[in-house]
């Protein structure tokens, strides 16, 4: 077993937090799975998409970590979907059962991805208050997989694991870059293969971002500056993509700067849902203390110099 | 050759509030200035790239205030400083005298490898106004008293000598830097990635 899973976080996360199951489709196989942490008063929490090789306990760094600051957090991970139309469909009905309105998402890899998809689907409901992308993309063909996407539903499980494994940063020297990559080759090991081939599948399959409809959407960009599966030469291309957006960069982190890093993660989701803290799509209650100093600081100190 | 790794430099920008810490941030990164006071709340940083001896260099520069009482981002805020720039009023002589206890401050929190070489700048800003009250001595002698930190003399306002402190800092932060990568211990591998037309990307992960 990997340190994280042995790790008193980590266990203790596992028992305090239930693990949901939510069927929403028709079909009732179609399982999300959910943990979530965090006052339900909270109308836009903030929900995490795990990247391909990752379950929701993923992310168990900021569901505890911002909870304990107030924060409502979901990490989900996505039922068996093999197209982008059930994925956004389907999350719009996770939503609907949840009753969130309009949610704030922070999405790494095919998570980011995911999101920025999900952003584009709904940009006339406007169900996304803001996104966070970390290490992700916004058009599959990079990967030079379109052809063969269609086969992955049928390929054995060994091959697809192999096929994710090969991106994982092997050189890294950071003790907690390595227990990132050991804990996460511990959740790949453990994915069924539908489920692999299905997110494999929504990873590869032709398909790409508009950004023109995501004009309007804030959106964070966090990316790190040392070896991670995407070459920079794609980092800079999502820069590009969103000019407009905000950029959070770690020095190091990998793959996985949720894991191994989770404390600089934290500090940049938290000055990015600041902002919302006052308004109708805010993802935490305040404090007495904090509701008194930002009245105070609009009021009297809002003044000429 | 020498491989170009990417840089990434974290500059922290302390000082009393009032002392146009946002504005000098602002007027570096966006060019932008207002004389409207909005007290900052909590922190935040903004990305800047620039040339520094001909690399590309990219600063993230954060900015602070308030930090105790509103979501106090602790110890991760200073954590992994390249750089830090502490900034007093000219015309008000009690945010000059707070220098020191801003330097202690972020020796602590932040401590550094070496606190004796760490890339400090020192900024008196608001030249621009009449009434100034510490003198470009006397500051440069607490300077000289701190490890010959460089003083740079400013206006956010009017963009006087804003880009050439933040340079300053960059420059002295890439010194520091470089002497690391002298130090370390393992190669940059080889990578043939980089070397193919079109690389294929890894199956994210
Ligand atoms: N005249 C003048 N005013 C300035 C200058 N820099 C900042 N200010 C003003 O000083 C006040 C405080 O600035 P601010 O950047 O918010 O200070 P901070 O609390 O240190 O972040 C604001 O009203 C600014 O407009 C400057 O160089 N000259
Ligand atoms: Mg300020």
């Amino acid at each position: 077993m990997s340190d994280i899973s042995r790790s008193h976080e980590y266990l203790s996360f596992r028992s305090t937090i239930p693990q949901r199951k939510i069927i929403v489709d028709d079909d009732n196989s179609k399982e999300w799975t959910l943990y979530e942490a965090g006052p339900k008063t909270v109308k836009s929490p903030l929900i995490c998409f795990p990247p391909a090789s990752g379950t929701a306990d993923v992310y168990f760094r900021q569901v505890l970590g911002l909870s304990a600051l107030g924060y409502r957090v979901i990490a989900v991970e996505y039922p068996i979907y093999w197209t982008m139309k059930e994925f956004v469909e389907g999350f719009r009905k996770l939503l609907d059962h949840l009753v969130l309105d309009r949610v704030h998402i922070f999405g790494a890899s095919l998570g980011g991805f995911l999101a920025q998809k999900f952003a584009e689907h709904s940009c006339r409901s406007q169900r996304v208050a803001s996104l966070i992308l970390c290490n992700t993309f916004y058009d599959t063909t990079i990967f030079q997989q379109t052809n063969s996407a269609p086969t992955f539903w049928m390929m054995p499980a060994v091959y697809l694991k192999k096929m994710v494994m090969g991106s994982f940063e092997r050189r890294a020297t950071e003790p907690e870059i390595v227990d990132s990559i050991d804990f996460m080759v511990e959740k790949l090991d453990g994915m069924s293969q539908q489920a692999l081939a299905s997110r494999l599948t929504l990873n590869c399959m032709n398909c790409y971002v508009e950004p023109q409809k995501l004009r309007d959407v804030d959106i964070l960009l966090m990316d790190v500056f040392d070896e991670c599966a995407l070459s920079s030469g794609v980092r800079e291309e999502m820069c590009k993509c969103y000019p407009e957006a905000k950029r959070a960069h770690l020095k190091t982190g990998g793959n996985f700067p949720y894991l191994s890093k989770s404390t600089e993660v934290n500090v940049f989701l938290q000055i990015h849902l600041r902002k919302y803290d006052m308004g109708p799509y805010r993802a935490r209650e305040l404090t007495e203390n904090e509701l008194q100093l930002l009245s105070e600081a609009d009021g009297t100190l809002n003044k000429s110099s | 050759m020498a491989s170009r790794k990417k840089v990434l430099l974290k500059v922290i920008i302390l000082g009393d509030s009032g002392v146009g810490k946002t504005s000098l941030m602002n007027q570096y990164v966006a060019k932008k200035f207002s004389n409207q006071y909005k007290a900052t709340i909590g922190a935040d940083f903004l990305t800047k790239e620039v040339m520094v001896d001909d690399r590309l260099v990219t600063m993230q520069i954060w900015d602070t205030a308030g930090q105790e009482r509103f979501q106090s981002l602790g110890v991760a805020f200073y954590r992994g400083a390249d750089g830090c720039v502490l900034v007093f009023d000219v015309t008000m002589p009690n945010t000059f005298r707070s220098l020191d206890s801003w330097r202690d401050e972020f020796l602590i929190q932040a401590s550094p490898r070496d606190p004796e070489n760490f890339p400090f700048v020192v900024i008196g800003n608001k030249i621009d106004l009449e009434n100034r009250a510490v003198s470009a001595r006397r500051a440069q002698g607490w300077c000289h008293s701190k490890g010959d930190i460089p003083y740079f003399e400013t206006s956010a306002k009017e963009a006087i000598n804003v880009e050439q402190a933040f340079q300053a800092v960059a420059k002295n932060a890439m010194a520091q830097e470089s002497d690391v990568e002298l130090c370390s211990d393992f190669p940059d591998p080889i990578k043939l990635k980089d070397d193919q037309a079109k690389p294929r990307e890894n199956c994210a992960c």
